[in-house]
């Protein structure tokens, strides 16, 4: 059979389109924009002919064994040197060529122990305005072995979110330990010891339950049975800043 | 952040009702995406339209084939731009197609485009116009016939048995052509139905439900430039033919509103944790463009309106006053269809306990002006097309 004129024309179409786009994709285009491998591998390069600045975590401990031993069972253990002191590899090649930095302002310590709400509950935060103002954090805390001074008496040294929070509530006036039994330990080594957390829904009841003996007066009252049944009363209300009454 | 800025958040952060997500404030797919499904539905629908002649011998529908297909092309040449001023950096485009993602859905429009625009459309355009532009090219004059020349590809053959190839390859291309079609839009309709997480998108009718919607669209726009053009060239309009398709939209309107009630009853039923937001996201955001313009106006008037054209004896003259009434307000429907879906999907928090508000630039890339520039665009392109391309078959002689 005789292959049709149009078929003719449009093959001829169709093979520059097709090489064309060969053309551009294989040899206009350079490889490097196409390949992975190639990019990785040159921003590999690339970052590889940077100057190195930091030391590492290990190389400062030869030297400065003390520092290094005392930290290490610290607060501060996870901490890098570098972290505080600025990158120091050409302290750490030659000591008498380059001293890092020594920080002493309250502004160090701040990024780590300024309030923040989205820091872990427990993180050891201060306010930094209200905490012993004007003198350097050194001069009461060890930077390389930071404790309070002594054992602060008030949770809120610790969970000062939850404190200020429940000061504006309804639960202004009821203590910590109402709902938490928490011992001594707690204080010191807190992750090793935790308090109590009310775990049953007549344990709010034995306030807001009607009828409740002893409850205070104060304390609005719900039929527990039918209030929410399903569910534990802290699933709705937050216990630290109760909203129900609008 | 600049006082502009902060101003309108400000202005939008009235508007939020209930609780957000921080980023959720700005809505990120503007009135842009909203014409760009509008754009592919249009041109899906047209050349399935244009495929009824071929592929079903359907003789009545047959003086829109040609036009069926210019628009399909016109639209198609625009479908891409919304996406692409939608980028942020448009002229960085290419580099999608250099280094392409068989992953992303997204990235595989450039490919779906390109089979449907190169594969499909231009083929059968050429094979249609073929002899027509050897004609041309003999009979116009100088800068003109060279221009003919080269469309057709310095093509000669006009004897009987080529001709006879062009309409078996016409043939052969319309059949790869409707799924292809129905690839392209439901390809749109995939995009939106696969995103899992956002429950007004999320399901697998939505590709269904686009084509159908881009059928009725499609249909309308023909029905609509059938009729301008036919004014414009104050020639006698073919009734059987307005008839006809006006009966095929009829239909697919019925199609599509069935459909999509099936969807919003099996949303209803399913009743999943999304269904209090979406209720409240249809009745205080989107009820004008729901209600009021996409079923009221785009589909209930309308069907109303054909069957009283259809029913009653009514003389020509008031039967194309009551088409072309019904295919605007289609068309208004549609557009207000796609608005729903895409920006409606972005007005509710993942929260599901809070609704945002769209604020659409005027000016700006992604803005209405820029956004009205890209719904006419492809009238001009249609316009030099038809100017080019003649919409009925040439019947002068060869002059060898
Ligand atoms: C090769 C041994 C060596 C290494 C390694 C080394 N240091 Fe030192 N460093 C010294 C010596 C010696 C001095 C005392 C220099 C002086 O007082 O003149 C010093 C002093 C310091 C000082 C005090 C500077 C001052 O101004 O008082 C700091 C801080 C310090 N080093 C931190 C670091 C850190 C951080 C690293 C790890 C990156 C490190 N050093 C690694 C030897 C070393
Ligand atoms: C939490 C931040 C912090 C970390 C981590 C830290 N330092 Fe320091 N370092 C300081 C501050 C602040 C001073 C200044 C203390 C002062 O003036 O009383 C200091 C002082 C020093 C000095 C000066 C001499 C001295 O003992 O007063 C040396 C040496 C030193 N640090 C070495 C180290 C090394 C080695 C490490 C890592 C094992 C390290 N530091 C980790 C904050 C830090
Ligand atoms: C890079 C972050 C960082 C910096 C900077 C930092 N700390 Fe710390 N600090 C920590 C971490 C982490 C802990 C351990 C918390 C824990 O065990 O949960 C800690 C613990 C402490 C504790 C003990 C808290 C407790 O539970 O008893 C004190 C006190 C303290 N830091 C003081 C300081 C002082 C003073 C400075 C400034 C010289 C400082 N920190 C700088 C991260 C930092
Ligand atoms: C005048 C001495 C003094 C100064 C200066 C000082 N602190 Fe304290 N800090 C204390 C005492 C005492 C406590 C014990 C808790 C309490 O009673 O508030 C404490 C507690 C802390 C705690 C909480 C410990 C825990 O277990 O959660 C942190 C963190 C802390 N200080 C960081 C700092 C930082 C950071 C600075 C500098 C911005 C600083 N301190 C300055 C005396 C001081
Ligand atoms: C020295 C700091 C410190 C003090 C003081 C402190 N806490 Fe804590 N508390 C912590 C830390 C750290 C955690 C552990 C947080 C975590 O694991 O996320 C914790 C956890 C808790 C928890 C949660 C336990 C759980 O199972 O999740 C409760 C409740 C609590 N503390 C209550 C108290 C009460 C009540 C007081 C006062 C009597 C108090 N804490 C004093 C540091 C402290
Ligand atoms: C009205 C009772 C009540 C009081 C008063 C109360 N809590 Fe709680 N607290 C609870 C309950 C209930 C939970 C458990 C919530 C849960 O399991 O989700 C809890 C959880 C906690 C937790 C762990 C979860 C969290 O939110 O981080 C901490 C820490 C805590 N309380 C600290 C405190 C401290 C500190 C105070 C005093 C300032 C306090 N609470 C006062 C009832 C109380
Ligand atoms: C399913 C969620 C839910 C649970 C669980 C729930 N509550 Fe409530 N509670 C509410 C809502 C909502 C309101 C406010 C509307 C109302 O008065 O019912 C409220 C209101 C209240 C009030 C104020 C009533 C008043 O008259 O001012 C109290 C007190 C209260 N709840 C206590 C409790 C206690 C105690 C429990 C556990 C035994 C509990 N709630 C469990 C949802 C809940
Ligand atoms: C020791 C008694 C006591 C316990 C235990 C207690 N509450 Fe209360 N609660 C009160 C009092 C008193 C008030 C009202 C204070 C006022 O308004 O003066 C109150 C108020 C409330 C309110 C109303 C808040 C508002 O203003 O709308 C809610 C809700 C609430 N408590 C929830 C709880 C939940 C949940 C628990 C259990 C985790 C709980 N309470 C445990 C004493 C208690």
């Amino acid at each position: 059979m005789r292959i049709p004129e149009q078929v003719h024309r449009l093959a001829i179409v169709l093979a520059i389109v097709i090489g064309g786009t060969l053309l551009t994709r294989f040899v206009i285009i350079p490889r490097s924009l196409v390949s992975t491998e190639l990019h990785w591998a040159q921003t590999t390069q690339r970052e590889a002919t940077r100057p190195l600045k930091f030391a590492g975590s290990t190389a400062c401990q030869d030297c400065h064994e003390d520092v290094a031993a005392k930290k290490a069972k610290s607060f501060h253990r996870v901490l890098a040197c570098e972290g505080c002191h600025t990158p120091s590899i050409k302290h750490a090649e030659d000591p008498s060529a380059a001293k890092p930095t020594v920080l002493r302002e309250r502004k160090l310590c701040a990024t780590c122990h300024a309030y923040d709400p989205s820091r872990p509950t427990g993180f050891p935060q201060i306010n930094v305005t209200a905490h012993n103002p004007l003198k350097a954090c050194v001069t009461c805390h060890n930077p390389h072995d930071p404790v309070p001074p002594k054992v602060p008496k008030e949770c809120a040294a610790c969970h000062a979110q939850i404190e200020r929070a429940k000061a504006v509530s309804s639960h202004a006036l009821l203590t910590c330990t109402t709902c938490h039994k928490a011992p001594e330990r707690h204080k010191t080594a807190p992750r090793t010891a935790l308090p109590s957390k009310p775990d049953s829904r007549d344990f709010c009841g034995a306030c807001h339950g009607q009828g409740a003996a002893g409850a205070p007066k104060e304390a609005p009252k719900v039929d527990l049975s039918t209030h929410g049944a399903r569910n534990l009363c802290w699933e709705c209300h937050y216990p630290h800043l109760p909203e129900g009454r609008s | 952040m600049t006082a502009q800025a902060r101003e309108g958040l400000y202005e939008l952060l009235e508007q939020v009702t209930g609780f957000i997500y921080p980023n959720e404030i700005e809505i990120h797919w503007s009135i842009l995406i909203v014409v760009y499904p509008y754009v592919t539905g249009l041109v899906a629908g047209a050349f399935i339209l244009a495929s009824l002649v071929k592929v079903f011998a359907i003789k009545e529908v047959q003086p829109t084939y040609r036009l069926s297909l210019l628009t399909a092309l016109a639209f198609l040449l625009v479908a891409p731009l919304p996406l692409l001023l939608h980028l942020g950096q448009p002229q960085r485009f290419y580099e999608i197609l250099l280094t392409p993602n068989p992953s992303s859905a997204m990235a595989m429009f450039g490919f779906v485009y390109a089979w449907y625009l190169m594969g499909v459309l231009l083929l059968e355009i050429w094979f249609e116009y073929r002899r027509d532009l050897i004609v041309l090219a003999q009979t116009s004059r100088s800068p003109l016939n060279r221009v003919y020349r080269v469309l057709s590809l310095f093509s000669k053959d006009v004897s009987p048995e080529a001709l006879a190839f062009d309409r078996k390859a016409i043939q052969v291309i319309t059949i790869i052509g409707i799924p292809s079609a129905f690839l392209l839009h439901g390809y749109v309709g995939f995009i939106f139905g696969s995103v899992k997480a956002n429950p007004w998108w999320g399901s697998v009718l939505m590709p269904i439900v686009f084509l159908m919607s881009a059928i009725v669209s499609g249909i309308a726009l023909v029905i609509f430039l059938y009729m301008v053009l036919t004014a414009l060239r104050r020639e006698p309009i073919d009734m059987a033919c307005l008839d006809k398709i006006t009966s095929y939209l009829f239909y697919a309107v019925i199609v599509d509103f069935s459909l999509e009630a099936l969807d919003f009853i099996h949303r209803l039923y399913q009743s999943e944790e999304s269904v209090k937001i979406l209720g409240k996201l249809i009745t205080h955001k989107l009820f004008l463009s729901l209600f009021v313009i996409q079923i009221l106006l785009g589909m209930f008037i309308p069907l109303g309106i054909l069957v009283l054209a259809k029913a009653r004896g009514f003389n020509d003259d008031l039967r194309k006053l009551l088409y072309f009434t019904a295919v605007i307000l289609i068309q208004i429907g549609i557009f207000a269809t796609r608005w729903n879906v895409v920006i409606g999907g972005q007005l509710f928090s993942k929260s599901f306990r809070g609704l945002m508000a769209y604020k659409m630039e005027v000016m700006g890339l992604e803005g209405l002006v820029a956004a009205l520039v890209l719904l006419a665009l492809p009238f001009v392109i249609l316009a030099v097309l038809i100017r080019l391309l003649p919409t009925t078959r040439l019947e002068e002689p060869l002059t060898p």
